[in-house]
């Protein structure tokens, strides 16, 4: 749902990592590797079973739906339901979905009577653009001010932005983008109130910089409601980091404490946290499709949104598997970084 | 516990999100009481202004049929509270017999839930409850099944994990020389022990709930037949109350959803550093 | 023992992300510059569009923007006239109808051109016609409109024949986009063409390019017959969120735009340089109601509750709604009440029985006509049916939109006055399709936009549109009502040359469905749209008194389209500003007074968050 169903309990997005551990013990980075991926691949399959079934739930008519309010003949309609492969037994559909998907083939878009994988292409760009600068944004965001709550746990800094990000995190992201969109482009008139350009055709750095105000409200918003999760993370495995004997040993060496923060504290608190950077990327998407809403950001959560009136169901599974595909890939990305990067882990 | 309230107490700001909560639930269960059905029937509200700025007799202005929004507002968290209640019940249910099964038998079942819990955890939950809600017939159980079928996965990874813990234990295994069964240990010693895990999850989870219901009115996923504050936003929205100006009738839902929301979090975090000590430092 | 640099500096969340605010805001060429008129000194028309775009391809396109946009790039055979619809010339300069009404023979004007300079001949129409009636991917679109068709020809280039199956007094030029056949022919697979890139057209403007969920641009057809449009060009805008497009009405980057909800409208009213326009639409809003579904042989199909097989209770339902209140409550004025599914903008067809033929609302009469047709009030004051079990109708509503449940709020109290149970179930519209379709409903809301001619929605309400099988497959039928009396009548207004004659029929036609209520027909809804009166200029409604401006069944707003000069402005402003109040400058939406409440009410919650998370604060934990 909105990033916040991820996890309240952001802390405990490590812990799967760190139960896995005592399994992954003695077991060759290859072994681990292989199963990451098969399990991956596990996690693939179903999605796709899901992608396809989940929409035959309930007896539908596009072709009806698509033609509401408009005269059309029996022919007409015939002729539309042939076109649209739905003349055909659902094991047919099934079988046809099946065979087309290792090719890149996820069927046709009832709507836009196009290819659903070229109407996903065309919309892929705006959407990473999009998540990659708002993830940044909110992780390194997260990331500093965490680390510098942890810190001076307990101080006004501390206190204000654990508040600030509590109550960023409880607010529902298309409303904020709406009220952000109100003020910013509405009342102020400082920034465009939607869309990927201004569309006047304006070239080289120009352009970048249209597009570049055309991010800024959306960013805010997608940043405003994730930054929280990482920097809670951050925060609390700061601050059990610190407890830690390595570092009451580095302190006892007399080593500077700002050292011991930047050389020590900070890198393993890191670790977990960059795990759930990737964890939480479903959250992201899921602030991708409400934001994109609001500000017509012409990106897959966007087309995901305009495949709800209908419904587009192929529009809709379309979307559904490919932001899972991305989603389980960068889960496995993760594991693999996780298992690479922890010292603890290769030591074993 | 008495010992958990004692420890509870101590965290001022858990404290008060429950005093805040109490309060909310306390208003949703009279709003009969405090606000008649009757206000809400636009049929009698007919010469009622719609679209009006807060008054005296409309502290919160109208909304476009021309109903108190502080009234709709009252009704509205009944249906909110109600979905994020139950939703978070079957995602904790099925949460926890996931998590106790995965973590109590290994092998080929242990396996393959953890398999499940996986998928569901990295799975993009709003995505996967937009499909659910629009291929299953709109009603409010529809929004709620959706809900709690998606946010499942993180309560089943953190109760395997205490599962695991707690089979562990040295009293488990004299249980088990004692001949008892599957049954009873899930029964008398693990559901017990993941049990207040779980209480915390769920006040966690609520909060959650309660945004997503919002989040799919707005995506016109929802059931517009029942008032909630998520249909109010939509209603809102849909009637161009947004560049109307209608602050009156925007702010308040929002603003709703985030004290409440806020309030679950703040709950769930005081209470889950008094489970979890080891969390309290944080 | 923090580390000294960071000493003394507070910085709020918020402090990287305001700058990069400020820094981008104030970067020059946004919003009020980039309007009408962009850096090139070109004059851009830019119209927003928030509906769905399928194709462009004129015989697969079925949405309202798509369908459009071509009527800018095709002209038909013959156009419908902005003054009341009717039908006027096109690409063909006059018509000749045989006495019977079977042959059509079309004269086109000679020396037409199309967009890439090749001459448009009868043998473009004939092609386009041959297709849809032989092809069946190329039917989809418009196939009904040449059902009727026996055969096109095209006996020279100036010249072309249609004959009809049926002698009819429809025009069967309108309607249709005529494509260039030197062009389509060629292709392998037309049905499949997209035709989204560099159009061959022969109306106003041609299609240039489309970027999908983006934009849609189009360039002038210095070859259109009536001349090369005033505009440099017309640019579609999408934005999936209409508050977003007012924003940038007000910005300056859209300069015309449809479908505004009445706060949208009211707030742009007083908005600087933007002129208002409220145009009676060509669409009505109403009540359907199940009268007894059958099919074409008579075989009962559906689960509609049978007591509203009486005309007593449909009619009664009509008097227990008010409907004249709730016209107000939804539209504010923006509305005509409708006497039928004709709506007002059709004068020549639109059904002006004298006022006493009208029922008005009388929830005492409806009762009373309900209790002595035999409908016993039971002890919760609901009827009882003939069958005895309390009156419960079922009423279907569409989710995507508040507007149903909004109207149903209404209805569902009314009707309980007169003793009627409402149910309603909010669904999508997927749902409702099949459950009407299969006339598995009691009641819903219903609403056709209608062409300048009766004719379609009248054949809907014939006995001919039933289903065929009790699935509701093969039928098209509105309401699932027939009367044989009724179609006896549609044949003689089908097939009636004399047009005086004709309208007198239809308006019979219509006192008919009326008196039987299959569905009750509550308004006509206005378009309420506005448009930046500072950038452009010349636009003409359909009709040309009070009509609307976007969403038209003609070329004529974006055709008439020019840059507006400082006589236009002037004129505009004081046109818009009927009351005298000058337009003030704030822009219209919210007073600094809504935003000091949302900024009051932000800091309330940041504040009191702040305060929660301050009682955190543990003396055991500092321990730096």
């Amino acid at each position: 749902m909105s990033n916040t169903l991820i996890d309240s309990d952001a802390v405990d997005a490590v812990e799967p990592l760190e139960g896995d551990r005592d399994a992954r013990v003695g077991s060759s980075f290859g072994q681990f590797a292989a199963r990451k991926v098969g399990g991956a691949v596990v996690s693939m399959v179903m999605v796709v079973l899901l992608g396809f079934f989940a929409f035959r739930i309930l007896p539908g008519d596009p072709v009806r739906t698509m033609t509401r309010g408009r005269v059309m003949s029996a022919e007409q309609l015939a002729a539309m339901k042939h076109q649209l492969g739905l003349d055909k037994s659902v094991l047919q559909q099934f079988w046809i979905y099946l065979k087309d998907l290792p090719q890149g083939k996820l069927g046709t878009s009832y709507v836009y009577k196009r290819p659903v994988s070229d109407l996903i292409m065309d919309h892929l760009g705006p959407t990473l653009l999009l998540t990659s600068i708002a993830a940044f944004v909110a992780i390194v965001l997260g990331l500093w001010v965490g680390q510098k709550a942890a810190w001076a746990r307990g101080s006004w800094f501390d206190r204000t932005h654990t508040a600030t990000a509590l109550i960023l995190w409880s607010v529902p992201t298309f409303w904020l983008g709406l009220i952000l969109l109100l003020v910013f482009a509405g009342w102020l008139q400082i920034l465009p109130p939607g869309g990927y350009d201004s569309g006047d055709g304006s070239t080289g750095l120009a352009h970048v910089l249209d597009v570049a105000q055309h991010l800024v409200l959306p960013v805010i918003t997608m940043v405003a409601v994730t930054y929280a999760q990482y920097l809670l993370v951050m925060r609390a495995s700061l601050i059990e980091e610190m407890d830690a004997p390595y570092l009451v040993t580095a302190r006892a060496k007399g080593l500077r404490e700002d050292l011991v923060r930047r050389r020590h504290a900070v890198p393993n608190a890191l670790l977990p946290t960059v795990t759930l950077v990737f964890l939480h990327l479903g959250g992201l998407i899921a602030g991708a499709v409400t934001t994109e809403t609001v500000f017509s950001w012409p990106g897959l959560g966007w087309l995901t949104y305009s495949a709800l009136d209908g419904p587009d169901l192929p529009l809709l599974q379309g979307t559904f598997v490919v932001f899972s595909a991305i989603v389980i890939l960068m889960n496995l990305i993760a594991d693999l970084i996780y298992r690479f990067l922890d010292p603890r882990v290769r030591a074993l | 516990m008495a010992q958990v309230w004692r420890e509870f107490r101590r965290s001022r700001s858990g404290v008060a999100g429950l005093v805040i909560l109490l309060v909310v639930v306390a208003l949703a269960l009279l709003a009969p009481v405090i606000a008649p059905d009757r206000l809400l029937d636009v049929t009698q509200l007919l010469d009622n202004p719609i679209n009006h700025p807060p008054t005296w007799q409309f502290p919160l202005g109208t909304d476009p049929s021309g109903r108190s929004v502080l009234v709709v507002l009252l009704w509205g968290a009944r249906v909110s509270l109600l979905v994020g209640v139950v939703a978070t019940v079957i995602s904790m249910v099925i949460g926890t017999t996931v998590g106790m099964a995965a973590g109590h038998f290994g092998g080929w079942t242990g396996a393959a839930l953890m398999r499940v819990i996986d998928f569901f955890l990295v799975l993009p939950s709003l995505v996967l409850a937009i499909v659910l809600a629009s291929v299953l017939s709109r009603s409010v159980w529809t929004v709620i099944l959706a809900i709690g079928i998606t946010s499942w996965a993180g309560t089943a990874r953190v109760v395997r994990s205490q599962t695991l813990t707690v089979d562990a234990r040295p009293y488990i295994e004299r249980a088990w020389a004692l001949g008892a069964g599957h049954g009873h240990v899930i029964r008398k010693h693990v559901l017990p022990a993941v049990m207040p895990l779980v209480m915390a999850n769920t006040t966690l989870t609520v909060g959650s709930a309660i945004i997503a219901e919002a989040t799919l009115s707005f995506l016109g996923l929802g059931d517009t037949s029942k008032q909630s504050w998520g249909t109010m936003l939509k209603l809102a929205l849909d009637s161009g109350a947004a560049t109307g100006g209608f602050w009156w009738f925007i702010l308040p839902p929002g603003v709703a959803i985030v004290i409440v929301v806020l309030a679950f979090t703040l709950v769930g975090r005081a209470f889950e550093a008094v489970i979890n000590p080891s969390l309290r430092e944080r | 023992m923090r580390s000294p640099a960071h000493r003394g500096v507070r910085p709020i969340a918020a402090t990287a992300t305001a700058s990069a605010v400020l820094a981008l805001a104030g970067v020059p060429a946004l919003a009020s510059t980039a309007s009408a008129v962009d850096e090139g000194g070109k004059h851009i028309l830019k119209v927003a569009y928030s509906s769905t775009i399928d194709t462009f391809n004129p015989f697969v396109s079925i949405y309202l923007t798509p369908t459009g946009i071509n009527r800018m790039v095709y002209e038909n055979l013959v156009q419908y006239s902005a003054k009341d619809g009717s039908p006027i010339p096109g690409l063909a300069e006059s018509w000749d109808t045989s006495k019977d009404g079977k042959t059509w023979t079309f004269h086109i004007r000679p020396g037409m051109k199309w967009s890439d300079g090749q001459p448009i001949t009868s043998a473009d129409p004939q092609w386009t016609y041959t297709q849809m009636m032989t092809n069946e991917a190329m039917s989809q679109a418009n196939g009904s409109l040449v059902t009727n068709f026996a055969k096109v020809s095209a006996p020279d280039p100036d010249t072309l024949v249609i004959t009809m199956k049926e002698g009819t007094a429809v025009n069967p030029g309108i309607e249709i986009p005529v494509v260039p056949k030197h062009v389509w022919s060629k292709l392998k697979n037309p049905a499949k063409f997209d035709n989204s890139k560099d159009v061959v057209g022969s109306g106003p403007y041609v299609l240039e390019s489309y970027k999908p969920s983006q934009q849609v641009v189009l360039k002038p057809n210095p070859n259109f017959w009536r001349g090369k449009p005033k505009m440099d060009g017309v640019t579609y805008v999408n934005f999936k969120n209409g508050d977003a497009a007012v924003q940038g009405l007000k910005a300056g980057t859209i300069d015309l735009i449809g479908g505004l909800e009445v706060p949208q409208f009211d707030a742009l009213k007083d908005a600087k340089g933007v002129t208002v326009n409220s145009g009676s639409g060509r669409r009505f809003t109403g009540l359907g109601l199940n009268p007894g579904a059958t099919t074409k042989d008579g075989t009962p199909m559906g689960d509609g509750n049978p007591v509203l097989k009486d005309p007593v209770v449909r009619r009664a339902i009509r008097q227990a709604i008010n409907i004249p209140a709730l016209m107000d409550k939804m539209l504010q004025g923006h509305g005509t009440l409708a006497t039928s599914f004709v709506p007002a903008v059709f004068p020549q067809w639109h059904w002006h029985p004298d006022k006493s033929k009208l029922a008005t609302y009388e929830p005492d009469a409806a009762n009373a006509a309900l209790d002595q047709a035999g409908y016993k009030k039971g002890p919760d004051g609901i009827r009882l049916g003939k069958d005895g079990k309390p009156i419960v109708l079922r009423l279907l509503g569409d989710n995507s939109d508040s507007t149903d449940k909004q109207m149903a709020d209404y209805i569902m109290p009314w009707l309980k006055k007169i003793g009627i149970k409402v149910d309603l179930q909010m669904s999508d519209g997927d749902a409702i399709s099949v459950d009407l379709q299969k006339a598995n409903y009691d009641m819903y809301f219903t609403g056709w936009s209608l062409g300048s001619d009766p004719d379609f929605q009248l054949g809907i309400n014939t006995c001919s549109a039933l289903p065929v099988k009790p699935n509701g497959e093969g039928g098209t039928s509105m309401d699932f009502w027939c009367d044989k009396k009724f179609d006896k009548l549609y044949e003689e207004q089908h097939a009636e040359l004399d047009q005086g004659k004709r309208e007198q029929i239809v308006q019979k036609m219509l006192a008919m469905h009326y008196n039987a209520a299959p569905s009750i027909d509550f308004w006509y809804g206005d378009s309420l749209e506005a448009y930046r009166s500072d950038h452009v200029a010349g636009m003409i409604k359909m009709p040309k008194k009070g009509g609307m401006l976007t969403g038209q069944s003609g070329y004529w707003a974006v055709w008439g389209a020019h840059p507006a000069n400082a006589q236009d402005v002037k004129k505009a402003e004081s046109a818009s500003n009927p009351t005298g109040s000058a337009g003030n400058d704030d822009g219209g939406g919210m007073g600094g007074g809504a935003w000091a409440g949302i900024i009051a009410a932000a800091v309330v919650v940041l504040g009191g968050g702040g305060f929660l998370a301050s009682k955190k604060k543990k003396p055991a934990d500092d321990r730096e």
